[in-house]
């Protein structure tokens, strides 16, 4: 059995569904991220858990027990939340000490455990400051730090960097992966930034429309997409309609010419269209060496973005994003050149049929 | 000689020429306002206050404030009265021949009776129409209510409160007629001081929801929300965290609502008549020679105003300073 089982959850406001059948069963430990645009019904799913929102239908069950219509006072769930909410009128050992304070732990222990938690975000010194005295960053460490001195069955962030800055969102993402491992604590991350979820998570849940879309490890979600959402969602894709050539040998057309996939195309009929999606960085320039398909272009434009370089190119009708990493030696073709570009039989991701789209 | 020249002025500093602003004459008429109408006056009573009536300088005046004031310092234990409650006092005040110090008395009573309910009324408004989960539009109507009768003051107010509670008052008859219950014969009077206080309140309340709303829309919805997560009940999070966090602001609040009530002159005048002698109408006595002509003194007892005004107000921009200080993002 699961230490947190989600089954069958939906929620409507009014007439709006926000989370629609939603199914979802994390072990003892694990990391989960519900990635997804806004609106897509994360933080309702994740509001849910900590018992801000009953659902419509559907059971929350953490370690065995059904929590369904408990209050947040009765779930011991730690949440973080996007805009810290720290108390300002406590400081920040008053802050991670006051779910002890409210349970009636004696002072010792308090404090002990305040002085404990404040190690593990590595602000021993900062016990008695307050939350406007401390950086959007350090305010966020008291946050989860809050949370945990509780000791939670499941740890639950709400979009806790992004009112971050770029390098500290970095930094903190790290710290909450490695604080988390640490303790073992089941945890429930809300985000809508694919990075953050990807580099963080055991598994990531991809939402839209109030539904999941695709359950994996960040490895699955983004190397084998199962939808066109979660291919385009998480991470750069290059989405090109095409026509199958010859399902059998997994042949297809783009601009009058041939590819190959390594996807059986079961069920796919021979000149049938078809969507297909190609990762940038799986696209290469033929002159660095051939793989098995081929496509004549025409260079369209180059955008340097530092660690890598992302060129335009134009395959008759269809333009392409091809990524290459940058080194003091690359040498790229000039824009409106005519060139070769070539990628493997495993880059081709057959999706969906075009008809559909 | 035209590349020296050249030169020389491509070294010389650049020139410092300071524009004026056109904005400074925007606030102009502010500025001109506040020197007549503020600063001017002031001034005066400052003067007037150290000046006897040949124009030499005294402290007389504010001596005269205190005359036949007998205080003694746990001599004989005595009592307070505060609006007809009495409280033990560990000394004797013997204020009955001083007019001066018993109309602060008076004025103090009734700027703390009608802060505190003004300030308890409007706080319960204020949460009702803010948190209590009423639909939009009370609030609208709470808060252009509040706009026009926390202004509704003076002679209007005295009047409309007359016409209303008086003996021959709209609800006065009205209860008199429907329920067969005489108000009067209950000794209650809109010309009394409970009356008075009435009357005080009625625009005290509206400052406070005014005030006081802007401080309860500051309470973010995750503090409930982390309190409850962390198992807070719903008093456990007001105790712990939202009172804490408008407390300031509350009590801002209720001392302006004192300053306000303590410089109000014209609804009491206009509705007892005089009958009271608040330190506002002994000093518009004093300085009008209704009683006795001695404007010297009238200007004193202002500055003693002055002085109660200043520090209520430095009081409540000292609270609102810490409160902005938390609730700021």
């Amino acid at each position: 059995m699961a230490f947190l089982e989600l089954t069958n959850i939906s929620k409507v406001f009014g007439q709006t569904p926000a989370v629609q059948d939603f199914n979802l069963q994390v072990e003892k430990g694990e990391f989960v991220s519900f990635l997804g645009p806004s609106g897509c019904g994360k933080t309702t799913t994740l509001r849910m858990i900590a018992g801000f929102e009953l659902p419509t239908t559907g059971t929350v069950v953490v370690n065995g027990n059904d929590v369904t219509n408990k209050p947040p006072q009765k779930r011991n769930t730690g949440m973080v939340f996007q805009a810290y909410a720290l108390f300002p009128n406590m400081n920040v050992a008053e802050n991670i000490g006051f779910g002890l304070k409210i349970a009636r732990k004696p002072k010792d222990e308090i404090k002990k455990r305040v002085e404990e938690v404040l190690a593990i975000i590595k602000m021993e010194s900062f016990g008695n400051r307050y939350p406007y005295q401390l950086s959007g960053g350090q305010q966020q460490r008291v946050a989860l730090a809050r949370a945990l001195a509780i000791q939670p069955q499941v740890l639950l962030l709400d979009e806790p960097l992004s009112a971050l800055d770029a390098k500290i969102r970095v930094s903190l993402r790290q710290e909450i992966r490695a604080i988390q491992q640490k303790l073992g604590i089941t945890t429930v991350y809300v985000t809508h930034d694919q990075e953050e979820a990807l580099s963080l998570s055991d598994r990531v849940v991809v939402m839209n429309n109030s539904k999941i879309e695709q359950v994996g490890t960040p490895f699955e979600i983004y190397n084998f997409p199962k939808t066109e959402f979660t291919a385009q969602f998480v991470g750069t894709l290059n989405s090109i309609p095409a026509t199958v050539r010859h399902a059998a040998n997994g042949e297809l057309t783009v601009d009058s010419q041939t590819l190959v996939t390594a996807q059986k195309l079961a069920g796919i009929a021979d000149g049938e269209a078809v969507m297909i999606s190609i990762r940038p960085e799986r696209i290469s320039f033929a002159s660095e060496g051939r793989k098995p398909n081929v496509l004549n272009i025409k260079v369209e434009n180059i955008t340097f973005l530092g660690s890598i370089v992302r060129v335009q190119v134009r395959a008759g009708e269809h333009l392409f994003l091809m990524d290459t990493f940058n080194n003091p030696f690359l040498k790229l073709p000039e824009v409106g050149d005519k060139v070769e570009i070539t990628f493997s039989k495993e880059a081709v991701l057959v999706l969906r049929h075009a008809s559909q789209i | 000689m035209q590349t020296a020249q050249t030169l020389s002025s491509r070294s010389a500093p650049p020139s410092r020429k300071r524009n004026v602003s056109f904005a400074w004459l925007g606030v102009v008429p502010f500025f001109l306002f506040a020197a007549l109408f503020l600063i001017l006056p002031s001034g005066i009573l400052l003067v007037g206050a150290v000046q006897d009536k040949q124009g030499n300088f005294t402290l007389a005046n504010f001596a005269g404030m205190f005359k036949g004031v007998s205080l003694g310092l746990v001599a004989a234990p005595s009592q307070a009265n505060l609006l007809g409650l009495t409280f033990p006092l560990p000394f004797t005040v013997d204020f009955q021949s001083n007019s001066m110090i018993n109309a602060y008395i008076l004025s103090i009573q009734v700027s703390v009776v009608t802060a505190f309910l003004g300030g308890v009324i409007g706080f319960l408004l204020a949460y009702a129409a803010v948190l209590g989960g009423l639909p939009k539009f009370v609030r609208s109507a709470l808060l252009t209510f509040s706009g026009v009768a926390s202004y509704f003051s003076g002679v209007p107010l005295a009047f409309a409160f007359i016409a209303t509670l008086g003996r021959l008052g709209f609800v006065t008859v009205l209860i008199r007629n429907i329920f067969g219950f005489d108000l009067y014969m209950t000794g209650f009077s809109v010309l009394s001081l409970l009356g008075l206080v009435l009357t005080y309140t009625y625009f005290q309340f509206p400052l406070m929801v005014l005030v006081i709303t802007p401080a309860l829309d500051g309470l973010k919805r995750e503090w409930r929300e982390a309190s409850e997560n962390l198992g807070a009940s719903a008093f456990e999070y007001w105790r712990h965290v939202a009172f804490p966090i408008i407390l300031p602001s509350l009590l801002g609040t209720m001392i302006l609502l004192f300053g306000n009530s303590f410089g109000a002159v014209a609804t009491a005048y206009a509705l007892t008549g005089g009958n009271f002698q608040l330190a506002t109408i002994l000093i518009f006595r004093q300085i009008r020679g209704e009683v006795l002509q001695d404007p010297g003194l009238g200007y004193a007892v202002a500055v003693g105003m002055i002085v109660v005004m200043a520090l209520s107000l430095g009081l409540y921009y000292w609270l609102q300073r810490r409160s902005e200080r938390w609730l700021r993002r």
